[in-house]
């Protein structure tokens, strides 16, 4: 592969970090917390663009095929960089508010979208790895940012017992694929296990570890105890990002390793995908029903959602990849513009408690009214973008004759109905003791529009999106033609 | 275009709507009315252009919506849904007027209220399973609010009750349309070419038709499923109630006409004793259970349910009579029970703050224009000769005797007496004997208003059966003759 111009290629991860540096900087020398939120979404902005201009529609694999930039890794950057951007907007009254230190709880974020970058734009174990652990990394001291409070610190501190050990599985059982094949590179990989069969308890092994270290990302069952903890405890925002690019990230990685690296042992792994899918949407959706705090319900929410989207992981066809990028897409949108509410809401009630959702739509309709759509969206009722998210889904399960998990994936979605719609109850029919309207700093006004434009947008015209979902290989021809 | 002004213009009356201010009341209401108003223009215009001598599809509008799916925007008519279309453009902006007393959240509500007419206009005009669903589904929000919030004393769980039957109904019927979209192949969510060229397995005929089932059923509601109706009818606003009843049970049986019938003819005729059962139980114990009431509202709510069961045994005796009588039932209803709910939960409930029968007696005396009203109310309703409420049930026996001749004599010895009977006995209770307490004021002239047009539509057909019958004879003998009826 030729190094000249390849450079470029990374021109998005790189103003990205670039942009970092100058938020720390700028976060060092000002003392107001909105110039670098404000810098931040600049650098976002701009590693958009370069992705625009440089990188959407090439396909290329440069520097000795440890990064990978195609279709798959440029949709994914779209969306950490949406999610992110979404993020930023969230956080700027949060931050100055809770005396979080501006320049590095933005650097933090930016670094992880470059992370997670890395985790979608690679073939190579090794640059999966790294993005993990820049992403992980970061996560862990997002999660402690508000310092005084013991809550966010213990959230911190589970997240980094939980992800330290993750990590080390992961790598674990990179380890032993590395150890079976002789090589990091998942094509290569693919190519060994094709020729050498002997190995396959060791590969078994490996290809365990991994889906529970990504598991453990992606809080599926049994790997999800720390979710509920870190996503109530930590800042809002944090929880907001880890809650939805996070997860992405986990399958964006998990979709590559798997069906690029693995797909001699697809019928192992579709088992497993499978099992983890069912548990992972019941008991995220029974669980979410029994709560009173309405992050631990998103938490617990965010657990069944991540159960729908592997169904998409276990039926591995074309059309589950696109229904699972198109979920994704979604799910960034819907959770964040609820996270919107949630935040300005936790400005005058901070324990964030169902209860406190009494008369909101009195208080603020508007915000009342994108939750109403938003959690609409979450059980999957047209039309909005959670419906077409699960529909694919069920459309990919179906055409690969796993009807009865459509069937289970239709009836968690009517065991949600209850917990989701208690706060639309919650908001419109019961009376706040506490009537005085709540005023929405721009931007969480402004990351509310645009959850519900794309919630709607994609709900009521999915066809744009499909479009581009569809186009999206998880292996591209270039190295198909390698085989 | 007319369908599409027709559907939206409320909509765009809600979206405007929230600009008001909240205080401006009498402007919020006189604008919802206003834009109630115009869909009752539209339909007259539609009453024009309309040929009823031909059973198809007219005025269809269709575009590409998403075309990946298959799923296209498209909005027809014909002499089906013009019927209920006419009676919703009739009976929503007398409910709007009837909420006039609503002076909590005003504004909220007179939205809500709009949006509700958009779902109610677009069911009864998609022709698309997924537009259809939309709105089918979009109906239920608003009115979930408005028992919810302007409900009586139970408004919490006759809301989440509601709600509960509903959607959970809905959403095993979503199940069933995307069953027929996968099984059918075809690839397209379009009503009509569903209906023609779906070919399906039995078994799996079998399956959506009872998916289908499930969904229309607790709109309708067919006994077993009707437990949610009392509470929701008895504990919504006035013209939440009158909406319910006269319109949004009509959702259901309409779902029957629209799409389960030509949709899956098999499986209804073989469905058919069953759903003939569960008419004529729904009928009499409905019939009974009214009798049984104290609360006003709650016999109004019974008697729904009884005169929903001559619409579910008309179609399940499928002849063209029984499906003409099964038509007429549906629009004399929705004229009939709306009157009713008014007179009951709004007219006199307003003056003696109270709906128990045993608590009012003497009202021809006290309130005697308002009485008189309530009178003209129960005996239509009773399907008295010369109004309404006769012709449909008396074509639904006569259609669906030859098929099942025990049940329908069942049905017209239990049910028939019992309907008149309880009718006869409230008025007795209410109108007559001494009156008691002060004096109260007679009716109100905006009151006169939202009844009067009801009163004069329900003499009209009850004389002049012909003018709805003429509007879907057609799409009917059509419908019977591809069920194989007589």
């Amino acid at each position: 592969m030729p190094v000249d111009g390849s450079l470029q290629l990374l021109l998005p991860e790189i103003i990205l970090a670039v942009a970092g540096v100058i938020v720390l900087t700028a976060g060092l020398t000002t003392r107001s917390a909105r110039v670098p939120g404000v810098l931040a979404l600049l650098g976002i902005i701009a590693a958009g663009a370069g992705v625009y201009n440089r990188v959407w529609g090439v396909t290329a694999e440069i520097w000795s095929g440890t990064v990978m930039v195609d279709g798959f890794a440029n949709l994914f950057k779209v969306i950490f960089l949406v999610v992110g951007a979404l993020t930023v907007l969230v956080s700027m009254d949060y931050v100055a508010r809770n005396g979080i230190p501006a320049g590095e709880f933005y650097i933090l974020i930016l670094l992880a979208t470059v992370g997670m970058m890395f985790m979608a734009g690679s073939l190579n174990l090794l640059t999966i790895y790294l993005g993990l652990e820049c992403l992980s990394l970061a996560s862990y001291s997002l999660a402690g940012m508000l310092r005084r409070s013991a809550k966010s610190t213990e959230a911190s501190l589970k997240y980094i017992l939980i992800g330290a050990i993750s990590s080390g599985i992961v790598l674990f059982g990179m380890s032993l694929l590395f150890g079976a094949a002789g090589s990091l590179h998942l094509r290569e990989i693919a190519a060994a296990i094709g020729t050498n069969g002997a190995m396959a308890p060791v590969l078994v092994a490996g290809m365990m570890f991994l889906v529970a270290g990504f598991g453990v990302k992606m809080a599926a069952v049994p790997f999800h105890m720390w979710a509920p903890d870190v996503y109530h405890g930590s800042p809002a925002p944090v929880a907001a990002f880890l809650i939805t690019a996070s997860e992405a990230a986990a399958f964006a990685a998990a979709l590559r390793i798997f069906l690029v690296g693995l797909p001699a042992l697809q019928p192992e792994w579709t088992t497993v995908f499978i099992v983890l899918a069912v548990i992972s949407m019941t008991v995220g959706n029974v669980t979410a029903i029994l709560q009173t705090n309405m992050r631990r319900m998103l938490a617990y929410s965010a657990v069944a959602q991540a159960g729908y989207i592997m169904v998409g992981l276990a039926v591995a066809s074309d059309r589950a990849v696109s229904a699972m990028l198109y979920y994704l897409i979604a799910y960034a949108f819907m959770t964040i513009g609820a996270f919107a509410v949630v935040i300005l809401l936790g400005r005058r009630h901070p324990a964030e408690e169902i209860r406190d959702f009494r008369g909101l739509s009195q208080r603020a309709p508007l915000f009342a009214l994108a939750l109403t759509i938003f959690l609409l969206s979450l059980i999957g009722i047209p039309p909005t973008a959670g419906f077409f998210g699960k529909f694919y889904l069920i459309q990919a399960a179906v055409a690969a004759d796993l009807t009865w998990l459509a069937v289970v994936m239709m009836i968690n979605s009517i065991i949600s109905i209850p917990y989701y719609w208690g706060v639309v109850r919650t908001m419109y029919l019961a009376e706040a003791e506490d009537k005085e309207p709540l005023p929405a700093p721009a931007g969480l006004r402004w990351a509310a529009v645009i959850g519900l434009a794309g919630t709607l947008v994609l709900g009521l015209f999915p066809d744009a999106v499909v479009q581009i979902v569809s186009a999206v290989q998880v292996a591209p021809e270039l190295f198909l033609a390698a085989f | 275009m007319l369908l599409t002004a027709l559907v939206f213009i409320p909509l765009l009356g809600a979206i405007l709507l929230a600009f008001f201010p909240r205080d401006r009341v009498s402007a919020i209401r006189g604008f919802a009315l206003v834009v109630s108003l115009i869909p009752l223009a539209l339909v007259a215009m539609l009453w024009q252009q309309l040929d009823f001598s031909q059973p198809g599809m007219q005025l269809i509008t269709q575009r590409d919506w998403i075309p990946s799916l298959g799923i296209s925007y498209k909005l027809g008519v014909d002499g089906i849904s013009f019927p209920l279309i006419a009676v919703s453009a009739l009976v929503l902006p007398l409910s709007v007027l009837a909420s006039y007393t609503i002076t909590h959240r005003v504004k909220e509500f007179f939205l809500w209220m709009l949006v509700l007419q958009t779902a109610i206009y677009g069911v009864f005009t998609a022709l698309d399973y997924f537009l259809f669903f939309i709105f089918f589904e979009a109906s239920l929000v608003p009115m979930y609010f408005i028992i919810g919030i302007w409900g009586g004393p139970r408004k919490e769980y006759a809301s989440l009750k509601f709600f509960i039957y509903t959607l959970l109904g809905s959403a095993i019927m979503l199940v069933g349309i995307l069953a027929l979209y996968l099984g059918s192949g075809l690839r397209t969510f379009d009503v009509l070419v569903l209906a023609e060229q779906a070919n399906l397995s039995p078994t799996l005929q079998w399956w959506i038709f009872l998916a289908f089932f499930a969904g229309f059923a607790v709109k309708v509601p067919i006994f077993p499923f009707h437990t949610w109706l009392p509470d929701a009818h008895v504990e919504a606003p006035t013209g939440g109630s009158m909406i319910l009843a006269g319109i949004l049970l009509k959702t259901g049986t309409y779902g029957f006409f629209r799409f389960m019938l030509p949709t899956f003819p098999d499986a209804a005729q073989a469905f058919s004793p069953v759903l003939a059962v569960l008419g004529i139980i729904g009928i009499i114990y409905g019939a009974l259970a009214a009798m049984a009431q104290t609360d006003m509202k709650k016999l109004v709510a019974y008697s729904s349910i009884s005169h929903m069961g001559y619409v579910i045994l008309g179609v399940a005796a499928m002849t063209p009579m029984s499906l003409n009588g099964a038509m007429f039932v549906n629009v004399s209803h929705g004229l009939i029970s709306p009157l009713l709910f008014f007179v009951v939960a709004s007219v006199i409930y307003d003056r003696t703050h109270t709906r128990m029968m045993d608590q009012m007696s003497g009202l021809f005396t006290r309130i005697p224009v308002a009485a008189s009203v309530t009178a003209f109310a129960a005996f239509a309703n009773l399907g008295l000769p010369g109004m309404a409420g006769f012709p449909g049930e008396f074509f639904t026996f006569v259609g669906s005797f030859p098929v099942y001749t025990t049940l329908v004599i069942l049905a017209a010895a239990l049910g028939l007496v019992t309907t008149a009977g309880y009718h006869l006995w409230m008025m007795q209770r209410v109108l007559m004997g001494q009156p008691s307490g002060e004096s109260l004021p007679d009716i109100s002239g905006r009151e006169l208003v939202v009844a009067t047009p009801l009163m004069v539509c329900i003499v009209l057909l009850g004389i002049l059966p012909g003018i709805a019958l003429r509007l879907f004879n057609e799409p009917i003998a059509v419908l019977a003759a591809r069920l194989g009826g007589m």
